[in-house]
């Protein structure tokens, strides 16, 4: 008999613990839905909830509340204090939390970049860039990278229709110590669908630059300048995953470069040397558009404040 | 064992109903799908019409930059679509490159020295007076911005494409351009000097335009409008010889690009905005 009963004890537990799981999971779980039927009927001793908080009218997944007051009813209502019990509709929060915590993280951005200022000849940027957050808006970080040269068309076309050789340096490498901040914020919806929270940076830094003469006569040696560089520039991040994002932006790497004398030839400053001695000076602003995907690490974070 | 039988059979479809709940959340249906990312939303383009003075000048332009000021005006049949036209008129300034070249050049020729004299180069460049386009417009993207925590606008961005015209011209003197007869055939060519030709690069030019920008709002009817804006179609602007025949002609024409970037204040009628359900 005292068998009997611990075999039916056994199952009951089973049960129980059975359902009791099922439920646990039904918590837990991201997609979880409201069936109308679970929630248009109000629980005994619970007020029912005020016409447009109906359940099937409340789906918004990105709450942007527009204050609506009703000045009738809202002399009418009691004042509600700390402590009292609330309705369940207004536990809901009407404020989502960022969807992307910075803030101790460290950032590696590989980037491509092209010039976008100088018709003469284009430079293809290949960037790396490690920043580390301090706060959530912003960033102290290293970058460097390497230059590509690309000989536009007046290039050719002024040495052929005017009998001019243009006088052009390239650019090698450079590397920088920047800060970032981010001061804007936002999120949009594309097709009214999907909804993508965004953000806009500026950076400034300083750092330096190796850029190299191309001598009009290539029988002359080039001779290479290090430039001390400052630069600024403003960017947009576009979060993808909490790990990812996808970085757009323009930087101006503002450097006083020095260029091949107009006189070089011969008998006059044919040695590199010499040829750099009396260089020409000018004030360059090298803008770059630059596009690149961010990795961040460590790959995942937690909230510390409530919802 | 018949009571044996039965408990087990009681713990199975205990065991069981833990994998219910799965595949019956897996039957039901998001009461959020289909449904729109924003509800309520501020309709601050459909159904309206926008009237935007803008400033936009070159930034790709090799000899002559054009900074001119202008008109855009579209209307937003719904929330993405909408078409409209715009016209500029401007004024040419030299680019740092042809400042630097024309400083350099000689003021008159000496034969046989093919380098085209200041003048010969100068008043062969051309400008372009009057731009625009009409175009279609598809605006996939809108939302809101926080600046600085404290400043909050709703923006949207757009993509355009169209059409493009532009009224070039070039004023090049009969002193100058003195080979009234220049050909690129050898057999009936008088010279084959190009400086002295005509540079053949003006007048009506169509083609294609490509745009894309941002709509800032202020308030519920105005923006800021920034832009970037390609107009493309046929162009020599040195007006010199291109392909080396020794000529200047319609051949040394090409597809170019002639890039701007703008900036304007939308204002969009009616005033009043409406919204989403």
């Amino acid at each position: 008999m005292l068998r009997r009963k611990r075999l039916w004890l056994v199952a009951l537990a089973v049960s129980l613990v059975a359902t009791g799981t099922g439920a646990a999971w039904a918590q837990d779980d991201d997609d979880m839905t409201f069936e109308p039927d679970d929630v248009s009927k109000p629980k005994e001793g619970e007020p029912a909830p005020e016409p447009g908080t109906e359940p099937g009218t409340e789906p918004e997944p990105e709450p942007e509340p527009e204050p609506t007051i009703d000045e009738s009813k809202a002399g009418a209502q009691p004042e509600e204090k700390l402590g009292e019990k609330r309705v369940s509709w207004q536990d809901i929060v009407v404020v989502v939390r960022k969807p992307f915590l910075k803030n101790g993280r460290i950032e590696l951005l590989p980037t491509w970049g092209v010039t976008m200022n100088d018709n003469i000849i284009q430079h293809v940027q290949f960037n790396g860039q490690l920043n580390y957050y301090l706060t959530d808006v912003l960033a102290v970080g290293v970058e460097g990278g390497l230059f590509v040269k690309n000989l536009r068309e007046p290039f050719d076309l002024v040495a052929r229709q005017a009998r001019r050789l243009p006088t052009v340096n390239k650019y090698n490498y450079a590397a920088a110590l920047n800060f970032h901040y981010v001061p804007v914020y936002g999120k949009f919806a594309i097709f009214d669908r999907k909804i993508i929270h965004w953000e806009t940076f500026f950076t400034a830094g300083v750092g330096f630059t190796q850029s190299e003469v191309l001598p009009r006569d290539p029988a002359y040696l080039p001779f290479k300048n290090f430039l001390i560089t400052p630069n600024v520039g403003a960017s947009m991040r576009f979060f993808i995953t909490r790990f990812l994002t996808v970085n757009v932006g323009i930087r101006d790497y503002v450097f006083v470069d020095k260029f091949e004398p107009v006189g070089r030839g011969p008998g006059m400053f044919e040695s590199a040397a010499d040829a750099k001695e009396n260089a020409d000076s000018s004030i360059i602003n090298n803008v770059v558009f630059q596009a690149g995907l961010s990795f961040w690490f460590p790959m995942g974070f937690e909230y510390t404040t409530f919802r | 064992m018949t009571r044996k039988t039965t408990l087990v059979l009681i713990a199975a479809l205990a065991a069981a109903s833990l994998a219910a709940p799965g595949s019956a959340r897996a039957e039901r249906k998001s009461l959020l799908k289909d449904q729109p990312a924003v509800r309520h939303r501020m309709l601050l383009v459909r159904g309206r019409f926008e009237a935007t003075p803008l400033f936009e000048s070159s930034i790709n332009a090799d000899f002559k930059h054009t900074v001119s000021g202008g008109l855009k005006l579209e209307y937003h049949f719904s929330d993405m679509w909408s078409f409209g036209a715009l016209g500029a008129y401007g004024s040419s300034i030299n680019t740092g490159l042809s400042k630097r070249i024309i400083s350099t050049l000689p003021g008159e020729s000496v034969d046989p020295d093919p380098t085209p004299t200041a003048a010969e180069f100068t008043e062969h460049l051309n400008k372009m007076p009057i731009h625009g386009a009409a175009y279609v417009s598809l605006t996939p993207w809108y939302g809101k911005l926080a600046a600085f925590g404290k400043a909050f606008v709703n923006f949207d961005f757009y993509f355009q494409g169209g059409a493009s015209f532009a009224q070039l011209k070039s004023l090049c003197r009969d002193q100058v351009c003195s080979d009234t007869m220049a050909d690129d055939d050898p057999l009936t060519a008088t010279d084959n000097d190009p400086n002295d030709d005509p540079p053949v690069n003006d007048g009506t030019r169509v083609g294609l335009y490509l745009g894309a920008g941002i709509h800032v709002f202020m308030n519920d009817f105005i923006a800021l409008d920034l832009t970037v804006r390609d107009y493309l179609f046929k162009d020599n602007p040195s007006g010199l010889d291109f392909n080396g025949n020794g000529a200047v002609t319609e051949k040394d024409g090409r597809f170019l690009s002639h890039i701007f970037m703008g900036a304007g204040i939308s204002i969009m009628l009616p005033a009043k905005v409406k919204r989403t359900k």
